[in-house]
């Protein structure tokens, strides 16, 4: 027997390998001599474990002399006499199938008992499915010992039977009646692994009220599905998702219902009704928690947008799930009631569905483009580039590769949209010709639309970077002179928009047919850009500092031409030039320009307190800028040339303003108002 | 600015592309390429059809042989990756001659502007197929190992009752999975839910249960539902629209680029109808009867004959109920049958001669597996390619016309 213990850890070395070796075709059961040494070894295993346990004999259900626990002792002695005597055949065994040079005479007599316990065994499986026991079996954790100790006999019974030539040739109707004990036992214990595996699952929340241990896992698990998700973008309620698991309790029990099945042959009905259970529970579960249900690629074509855009989250919150929570608890949990499967079982179950996820990012990409979809798509890729390493690293090495593939596949297809995505984006500045002014010169909606666009595009710059970089042939081909430049494929895409935007302002400014007006517009737009850029920290290292500081030189340029067009006018009625004739004042011709002043003032306030500034900042920069020409010479012209009128009548009426008007309304300029301005001048003026 | 830049680009593009291209706008040359490309088409579907060698009569110990004469069979596993192969390389055949050196404002103008979009939806169904099929064969692997238990327990020496029971319990759930109706199978919610009720029904505690009658199935099945490839998706429907508006061409349009359009496209349907009827998939209800081929068009002979086989054997087989016409699910099905007969009538000590017929009926089984281990994946794997190829191609068609829609754009 401590020969038999020696071998144990090659034994399991074995296995594993041949596990590891074929998923499935280690079903083909062994050929038969090989299977016959291998097993050999596993008697001593199932016996070391069980020896110390039965001296914790319980007394429970005695009732005559004989019980099943009390024959177990007789039996271990038996099974192991049985084993040395084995033993001591064992160089002539290990060529055993060549059917005897030597004939085996050693009759190995079975005792009375061994039938005697087979059949307290099957009157206890018989309890079982009559349900007569009042509490189910695996709560008792001696009856757990019990039945599961002498399944395992029969196990160790039935290996030594069938491997001892002697027994092969004169027990062949114990072999036999054992044997269909065996696979009773069995059959009971893969009802109860489904049954446990389908029921327990259900019940875990509640039980990780009770239980500590459980519980304590199920918080790790929320933590790192939320750290998870503060890496990327926040989604809702994802906090309350839970891998669908068990207590620790229900996991050893089924470890333990799986040992014993593969230690008696059986552990291929295990592994089945396994992938089975934990299939249907994963994607239960899929459902219910994260609302994910398979959508097919025709019908992803076929969704609105809007329908589509509620779907895109609930994909990447699944995705993301999978690859931090679901997926690695399945492994665990495999590896855990499997010991040394070594992930075989979870390619199986989640490889199928890892295929469907990667097929609906396909199908998101093969939708028809809108500008719209951008940030989805995005999100998809992003999705899938930061949470598929995780998943592929749990997965084996040949579907890993097969995986990568896919994935790869989907992210070029999505990059790829949103590349085009761009590009149409540039064919939509280009064509758009809409040819009404913007009331008042405001910022004009396709200014609006393309920055905010690009702003919020910025927040992806890193991920658009990455695409640009990676899947813009067709581009590069195309553009190859823009590309040039030293910066980045993403960043000349953005100065082609701009540029693009820029082009088609100018034309729209020239729908103004008044100059001062068409600048308005254009230090209306330049401005909203410039402020945009510089509020959000992306898209200004994007653009860059030198950009910005071109861009807001032009603005002072249009700042200039209007300020010339509109108040050089005016300044030039404040001129002195033509009111002294031989050092004296010509009063008609004085009156004369304050009226023309009087006139052309009012003129312009009436039309530029329509206009509209929409930054407040430009608008007071604006204003400010306008009373520090126009009040000083004013009020120079006023200290020079008021006096000439006779106060009273002559006065009210030529010198309309007085400096402090003139700068209250030349604050009203800009407001935007579509009423008449001259009420408030009337108001002003009492 | 930049539209005329564009034209004037490709339109030196084009130029080069007339000069260093095989095919020319030239229709010469362009009516050769059409006859070659139903010629290929015919010529891969008649080896299809008519397999290598017949197989030979089983004589006692050849089974094995005789398996491997039936590998090659319309409809085993190895015949469904040698249609795979053909619908690859169909695929790129037409692919070159739609595509390469064509102007790309020829397929933009009618009737183009149908039949392309038309073309194009069919290969999105076309893709939703190929899931539903990958997920299919998923299935079968597990009616693999389903039968791999039943021969592992038929293969102990000595043969007992324990072995038998063992193998008879793996085989009801093989036969339970084998014979699901499409519908039970996958439809929706109730349907998927009754077939697991039903399989645990036979589970403990479920009736009378002697030890004796505890053969029944229990694994359980997959919900197939949950599998699915959509919820209301269905393989029925989808064939059926992608046929609906797949008419040949007639009149002049039938001499030039129609043609090839439409012959890609009916081996399309006709690859999708077939790996639909091979293995497990959601809802095809119908779809024995409909596929209307095209009967009396050279290249399309073979592809005729091979649809009425599998049609014929469909139909036989819909009335019971099947899933899926794979010449290994069908021989899997037979064994199993028999074998649960041998379980039924066995009594411990096997008789011989049961017990011989049965062994030989175990090892084809065996042989089986051992098939689909070596080629279920694969083949999953080649429908993999396949879905990829579609997507591609459908890209690079978009990207032409893409392209077209700019050249043709008026130029500002």
């Amino acid at each position: 027997m401590e020969k038999n213990d020696d071998k144990d850890p090659d034994h399991n070395d074995k296995s594993i390998i041949e596990e590891k070796a074929d998923v499935v075709s280690d079903a083909h059961p062994p050929d038969e001599s090989d299977g016959i040494s291998k097993e050999n070894v596993d008697v001593g295993n199932a016996e070391t474990e069980h020896n110390p346990e039965d001296n914790v004999e319980s007394e429970g259900e005695e009732t005559h002399q004989q019980t099943l626990e009390s024959l177990s002792e007789e039996l271990d002695q038996l099974l192991s006499s049985l084993s040395l005597h084995k033993e001591e055949h064992k160089d002539d065994n290990t060529e055993e199938k060549e059917k005897g040079d030597q004939e085996d005479d050693d009759y190995f007599q079975i005792p009375q008992f061994v039938g005697k316990f087979l059949d307290l065994l099957e009157d206890k499986l018989s309890r079982y499915d009559s349900g007569e026991p009042k509490t189910v079996w695996y709560q008792d954790q001696e009856e757990v010992s019990s039945l599961l100790e002498a399944v395992d006999r029969v196990s160790n019974l039935m290996r030594l039977l069938l491997n001892t030539k002697s027994c092969l040739d004169h027990h062949e109707p114990l072999i036999n009646h054992a044997g269909s004990i065996q696979q009773r036992a069995m059959a009971f214990l893969e009802d109860e692994f489904r049954i446990l595996l389908e029921e327990s699952v259900i019940k875990e929340t509640a039980l990780a009220m009770d239980d500590a241990s459980s519980q304590r896992k199920s918080t790790e698990d929320a933590v790192v599905s939320q750290d998870q998700d503060q890496v990327t973008a926040p989604e809702p309620g994802d906090q309350e998702i839970e891998y669908p698991g068990y207590s620790e309790d229900v996991v050893a029990l089924l470890r333990k219902i799986a040992e014993k099945m593969k230690a008696g042959g059986y552990g291929w009905e295990c592994r089945e009704v396994y992938l089975v259970g934990r299939r249907n529970i994963l994607m239960r579960t899929l459902k219910h928690d994260c609302e994910f249900e398979k959508v097919s690629i025709d019908e992803v074509q076929k969704m609105s947008w809007g329908e589509l855009e509620r779907e895109i989250p609930i994909w990447t919150k699944t995705f993301k799930n999978c690859s931090s929570l679901f997926f690695p608890g399945e492994l665990k949990l495999a590896e855990k009631i499997f010991p040394g499967d070594e992930g075989s079982l979870f390619c199986i179950v989640a490889h199928g569905l890892t295929i469907q996820f990667l097929g609906f990012a396909e199908a998101v990409a093969m939708t028809k483009r809108s500008t719209e979809k951008l940030f989805k798509i995005l999100d998809i890729y992003e999705t899938l580039r930061d949470s598929f390493p995780p998943m592929e690293e749990l997965f084996w090495e040949e579907l890993r590769s097969e995986l990568r593939n896919e994935v790869t596949s989907a992210r070029s297809r999505l990059g790829e949209s949103a590349i085009n995505i761009f590009s149409d984006l540039e064919n939509s500045i280009k064509s758009d010709s809409s040819k009404t002014p913007v009331p008042g010169g405001a910022v004009h909606p396709l200014t609006r639309y393309t920055m905010n666009y690009l702003k919020y595009s910025c927040e992806y710059k890193d991920t658009l970077e990455q695409v640009f970089k990676s899947h813009s042939k067709m581009e590069q081909e195309e553009e190859v002179p823009a590309n040039n430049s030293a910066c980045s494929a993403f960043a000349s895409q953005l100065m082609r928009i701009m540029d693009l935007l820029d082009g088609n302002m100018e034309a729209k400014s020239k729908l103004y047919k008044d100059i001062p007006l068409s600048c308005i517009f254009m230090m209306n737009n330049g401005r909203y850009i410039v402020q945009k850029i510089k509020g959000s920290a992306e898209i200004h290292e994007v653009m860059g500092d030198t950009w910005c500081r071109r861009r807001s030189s032009e603005l002072r340029n249009y700042h200039k031409s209007y300020q010339r067009e509109t108040w050089g006018k005016l300044l030039g009625f404040l001129g002195h030039e033509g009111l002294m004739h031989n050092g004296k004042i010509v009063k008609p011709n004085l009156k004369e320009r304050f009226k023309s002043f009087n006139a052309t003032f009012d003129e312009i306030h009436k039309t530029q307190t329509t206009w509209v500034i929409n930054d407040e900042q430009l608008q007071s920069e604006l204003r400010v800028s306008i009373t520090a020409v126009m009040i000083p010479a004013y009020r120079a012209f006023m200290a020079r040339f008021g006096q000439y009128l006779d106060p009273g009548r002559q006065t009210e009426k030529y010198v309309k303003y007085q400096p402090e008007d003139i700068e209250d309304l030349i604050d009203e300029l800009f407001e935007g108002n579509t009423s008449s301005s001259s009420t408030a001048t009337a108001k002003r003026r009492t | 600015m930049r539209p005329a830049q564009d034209n004037q680009g490709s339109f030196l593009g084009r130029i080069s592309i007339r000069r260093n291209q095989f095919t020319d706008v030239n229709t010469e040359q362009e009516q050769e390429d059409l006859e070659l490309f139903q010629k290929h088409i015919a010529d891969r579907f008649t080896e299809l059809l008519t397999p290598p060698p017949p197989p030979q009569p089983p004589s006692d110990e050849t089974d094995a042989v005789a398996s491997v004469a039936a590998t090659e069979q319309i409809m085993s596993v190895t015949w469904l990756r040698k249609l795979m192969d053909v619908f690859l390389c169909c695929e790129a055949e037409f692919k070159a001659i739609l595509l390469m050196g064509r102007d790309p404002t020829q397929i933009s103008k009618p009737p183009f502007d149908r039949l392309v979009p038309e073309m194009l939806d069919r290969s999105i169904k076309a893709l939703d197929i190929c899931t539903a099929v990958v997920n299919g064969i998923d299935s079968v692997r597990h009616y693999q190992r389903l039968a791999e238990i039943a021969v592992a327990a038929l293969e102990q020496r000595p043969l007992g009752d324990g072995n038998v029971r063992r193998a008879k319990r793996a085989l009801a759930n093989l036969l339970i999975a084998l014979s699901i109706e499409d519908k039970e199978n996958v439809s929706s919610g109730g349907g998927g839910n009754k077939t697991v009720e039903r399989s645990w029904s036979f589970g403990r505690r479920g009736g009378g249960s002697s030890a004796a009658s505890k053969g029944g199935a229990t694994i359980g099945q997959l919900k197939s539902s949950s599998w699915a490839v959509g919820r209301n998706w269905s393989a029925a429907k989808q064939i059926h629209a992608m046929t609906a508006n797949l008419t040949p061409p007639r009149g002049n349009e039938a001499a030039g680029l129609p043609l090839p359009m439409f012959i890609m496209s009916t081996v399309t349907v006709f690859v999708m109808w077939v790996l639909t009827a091979a293995v497990p998939c959601q809802e095809r209800a119908g779809l024995a009867n409909h596929l209307p081929v095209p009967k009396h068009l050279n290249w399309a002979q073979s592809l005729v004959g091979i649809h009425e086989k599998i049609g014929d054997e469909w139909k036989k087989k819909e009335k019971k109920g099947s899933a899926g016409l794979m010449e290994e699910m069908t021989r899997m099905e037979k064994l199993g049958h028999s074998l649960i007969e041998f379980a039924d009538g066995f009594h411990y000590p096997a008789e011989k001669e049961a017990a011989e017929s049965a062994a030989a009926q175990v090892a084809e089984m065996a042989e089986i597996c051992r098939r689909m281990e070596e080629e279920l994946v694969p083949l999953q794997q080649q429908i993999r390619e396949v879905f990829h190829r579609i997507v591609r191609s459908r890209a690079e068609i978009l990207e032409v016309l893409e392209q077209a829609g700019k050249l043709s754009a008026p130029v500002v």
